[in-house]
């Protein structure tokens, strides 16, 4: 350990010089290439070698700062890949072997000295954020590059890119790679041991409770970024690749943002997904923690994120068929929708008939029969409008389906609720009587391309499982 | 000097130097102050002058100013010195034109629709009196259903991949010109050969028409190098061909077919040649911003090989790449773009770094021992001496050298290894202006300081 210390020190000495050296030289691509320079070192040192050594905080805050301020192509991505490459060979976060630990619980292990891209909270922190502001993001700067995601995210030419919208999107995935690489273990081991403190101290949790952001004001700029994505996504007419004349008009640096525009986008979709999903997940173990009396108030108070999704969609109409393109997450999807749904459907307890039909709601079979009774398909289409009705049902089915061949494809009886009690043919059958009963409550209903692609679909499994 | 004592530069350079610089540094030190007198001046004349800075600094007589302007004059002169000194020091850069022009694409039309079962077994449902389907514009459903996802919910469910769906879908990742159309279709062949679930397809592409789909797009094996010493010439290179967009799709699902190996769409020469023009995509400059999916690929493929196989295919490929590879930066970015992460990525950097560095010195050893034996008679004084080869064969060897298994119990080697590094550090001298010298200076001594760590 004490060979590994020296020797690590000795290196980050001798690779920050490379940068260094760069003091009296002016030329931009001689400081491009010392800086190339350093990240092959870097790379050389700990990736390469088979027993490499890690980099120091030093250093991964200096390939930070190149990936947070250079405008090279050639920077952006060796830098980018260099953290990545090292978050995979030296993991900030990792469960230890099940064996060695007496409990038979997998255990994690934080390496409490590892680099962050993050500093929150406390005033002394935020001194120190003053004093070297290059190598690292305050939490509201974390906000502040889904801010500029959404700007990069409204611009359809693709002419007017620059390297810098793909650094914005570049930074916001890894930064949000780091968020998932500690929160991932730590929930999946909090699931088996209950040990609330190892969630709380996960970034995503601190980032979120941090004062200097406002939560919501973060989801909703997600949400309308993902939404903005998705536009281009299906209106492929107007994001046309650029003919090749126009291509041939580009510069080559602009040539070569262009074509990995596309590439780096869709990757910041599910990035952005996966983001929301761990909040999702985060949720529900602060739900649990709570129930089981482990949280106490310094732990605080946040709106759910899928309530503030099922907010916005309810205000927001529209964004229904773009928010749903984009996130594609069958579990999280089935649930919002049928939460959704369930809002406007009567009630049956008003009626008294039954008390179990209230438990029945809660999954998509549930919805479905709801839908098999003409009145309430009447005071659904009042409250929510045909259109949205439908691009739900059918989103609401697609999601279905993954999730059925996802648990074919893993050989999962015990099945999530959405998908128990209900056979893939039942549904595709109670799909199709939904789209009949809501033509039949208004003739002049229009069925949406999206809901006649769903009726294919319904109709086509069922004559081939039948 | 105390020989045995560690490196130190700074004060082998002052040793060089004219006492001169010293004087200098006290100039400068003066510019603080006068900066400072300046400001307390500007606030005095605030109230009575009205004339501009600039004509104050030029055409006051006062004493300060012209001392101050004298000044001015003389860092600017040293800055033009300065800049044509490091002018003269030429920058190689790495890129190479992969794509020339694009040849015609074959035509992307649904010519079977009329035997595509998923559509025409429901041409009699009773349902298509709402979902309106025509046969005829058929191809146009199909796409949505593609690019909505639903294709592969239905392929899903049924387990089966008919071949008239399977070549429509093939020819959309690797033709079609609309980009959510390209990207769907490739998602949905990556989904339907994922290992994970079992799927029926009733077709295969071969090799030849994914790599035919290269040759399309303009791909060159052999390249017309475009080797320049300065960016502006390789932006203005740029401007003819490139390749289409569909080269993403096309990455991407030659990372898919080398995921299963159930289905064995390449032979293992097949692999070995998609390797090497992997490689030479990482060489194209256009293609930076692809550097991810590319070395996904390539992981992909090296991971394809069995492992008895694996290798002979990595010497091969190596030396294929050695023969190809111009002997400029682009070598280096060869070695530098195989990132190493898995043993099987190091094990190819090593070789391809030493395959490399045996064709720079012309083919003349194959032993390690007697590389760095010619690599040590190379004279780095000589003012013939080609100092930016110095620099290749610097990082070439110790990509070919570190944590190599088969040169571990080899201490000669190593030590070999040491002594080239000295001479390249301490023979070329910090006043040395020779293009590359100080690169190969520093790039010599950090190594050295390495092997000291080690």
């Amino acid at each position: 350990m004490e060979d590994r210390g020296i020797s690590s020190r000795g290196i980050e000495v001798n690779t920050l010089a490379i940068l260094d050296a760069s003091g009296f030289k002016k030329g931009s691509q001689d400081l491009i290439d010392d800086r190339i320079a350093f990240l092959e070192a870097v790379r050389c040192a700990s990736i390469v070698p088979e027993n490499g050594i890690a980099p120091t905080n030093k250093m991964c805050e200096a390939i930070f700062q190149i990936l947070k301020d250079e405008d090279s192509m050639e920077l952006i991505m060796a830098s980018y890949e260099l953290l990545t490459d090292i978050d995979k060979c030296f993991p900030r976060v990792y469960t230890s072997n099940m064996e060695t630990s007496p409990s038979n619980f997998a255990e994690v292990v934080v390496v409490e000295e590892a680099w962050l891209p993050f500093i929150f909270g406390s005033e002394s922190e935020k001194e120190d954020f003053n004093k070297n502001s290059g190598g690292t993001l305050e939490s509201s700067g974390f906000h502040l590059l889904i801010q500029d995601l959404a700007k990069v995210a409204v611009e359809t030419k693709i002419e007017k890119l620059e390297t810098k919208s793909l650094r914005t999107m570049v930074l916001l995935q890894y930064v949000i790679s780091v968020l998932e690489g500690d929160f991932v273990p730590r929930n999946s081991v909090f699931k088996e041991n209950m040990n609330w403190n190892l969630v709380k101290e996960s970034l995503l949790n601190m980032l979120l409770g941090s004062r200097r952001i406002s939560y919501k004001g973060l989801i909703k700029d997600c949400l309308s970024t993902m939404c903005e994505m998705s536009h281009v996504h299906t209106d492929s007419q107007d994001m046309r690749v650029p003919e090749k004349s126009a291509a041939k008009r580009l510069k080559h640096s602009n040539a070569s943002v262009s074509i990995s525009y596309f590439e780096v986008k869709k990757f910041m979709r599910t990035a952005l997904q996966k983001f929301l999903l761990m909040v999702m997940e985060l949720d529900i173990s602060k739900k649990k923690a709570d129930t089981l009396g482990l949280t106490t108030r310094a732990d605080g108070v946040r709106t759910p994120v899928v309530e503030i999704i099922q907010d916005e969609l309810t205000y927001n109409r529209d964004s229904l068929s773009p928010f749903f393109q984009v996130f594609d997450e069958p579990k999280w999807k089935l649930e919002i929708i049928v939460q959704y749904f369930r809002k406007y459907i009567a009630k049956p307890s008003v009626r008294t008939r039954r008390s179990t039909e209230l438990v029945e709601d809660a999954t998509f079979d549930g919805v479905l029969k709801c839908f098999s009774n003409s009145n309430s398909v009447k005071s659904i289409i009042k409250k929510i409008s045909t259109e949205a009705t439908q691009t739900l049902l059918a989103h609401a089915f697609q999601a279905f389906l993954s999730l059925s061949s996802q648990h074919s494809a893993e050989g999962i009886h015990q099945s999530t609720e959405n998908v128990r009690d209900s056979s893939l043919a039942e549904i595709c059958k109670n799909v199709i009587s939904a789209f009949t009963n809501l033509r039949r409550v208004d003739e002049h209903t229009e069925i949406l391309p999206f809901a006649k692609e769903a009726l294919f679909a319904a109709a086509t499994i069922l004559s081939t499982k039948s | 000097m105390d020989i045995d004592g560690p490196l130190d530069f700074e004060s082998e350079d002052l040793l060089l130097k004219p006492p001169t610089p010293s004087k200098r540094r006290k100039k400068i030190i003066g510019l603080d102050d006068l900066v400072n007198d300046y400001l307390k001046e500007n606030k005095k004349l605030e109230l009575k002058a009205k004339r501009t800075k600039a004509r104050k600094n030029y055409y006051s007589d006062d004493e300060e100013d012209s001392v101050e302007a004298k000044l001015s004059e003389c860092v600017e002169k040293c800055q033009k010195e300065m800049g044509q000194i490091s002018g003269e020091d030429e920058i190689y850069l790495w890129g190479l034109q992969t794509f020339g022009d694009q040849k015609t694409r074959p035509s992307l039309g649904f010519t079977e629709l009329g035997s595509c079962k998923l559509l025409q077994s429901f041409m009699d449902n009773e349902l298509n009196s709402v979902v309106e389907l025509d046969i005829e514009k058929g191809e146009v459903f199909l796409e949505r259903l593609l690019v909505n996802g639903w294709l592969l919910k239905l392929v899903n469910a049924s387990g089966h991949v008919e071949k008239s769906i399977a070549t429509w879908a093939f020819g959309l990742t690797l033709y079609s010109s609309k980009e959510a159309l390209s990207a769907s279709a490739c998602d949905f062949w990556t989904a339907i050969l994922s290992p994970i679930i079992e799927i029926k397809i009733d077709w295969l592409p071969s090799y030849s028409e994914i790599k035919g789909a290269l040759e399309i797009y303009g791909f060159q094996s052999t390249f017309s190098s475009i080797v320049s010493s300065h960016v502006e010439t390789v932006n203005a290179d740029s401007d003819c061909g490139g390749p289409p967009h569909n080269i993403r799709a096309w990455i991407k699902y030659v990372a898919s077919c080398t995921q299963v190996r159930r289905y064995s769409i390449f032979s293992t020469s097949e692999a070995e040649e998609l390797v090497v023009i992997i490689i030479c995509l990482f060489l194209d400059r256009q293609l930076l911003g692809l550097s991810v999916i590319l070395h996904e690929c390539m992981l992909s493929v090296i991971n394809f090989f069995a492992e008895d196989e694996w290798s002979t295919s990595c010497e091969k490929v190596a030396k294929t790449i050695a023969c190809r590879v111009p002997r400029d930066m682009n070598s280096l970015r060869t070695v530098e773009s195989i990132s190493g992460l898995d043993a099987r990525g190091k094990h190819l950097r090593r070789a391809v770094a030493f395959h490399i560095l045996v064709a720079c010195l012309d083919n003349k050893a194959i032993d390690a021992e007697t590389i760095l034996r010619i690599l040590i008679s190379i004279n780095v004084k000589d003012k013939s001496c080609d100092l930016f080869k110095t620099y290749m064969y610097l990082v070439l060897t110790e990509n070919w050298l570190s944590s190599n298994p088969m040169l571990e119990d080899k201490s000669v080697i190593y030590k070999l290894w040491g002594v080239y590094l000295r001479n390249c550090s301490c023979q070329i001298t910090g006043t040395d202006l020779r293009s590359y010298a100080s690169k190969v200076r520093s790039k010599a001594s950090y190594l050295l300081q390495g092997t000291n760590n080690q």
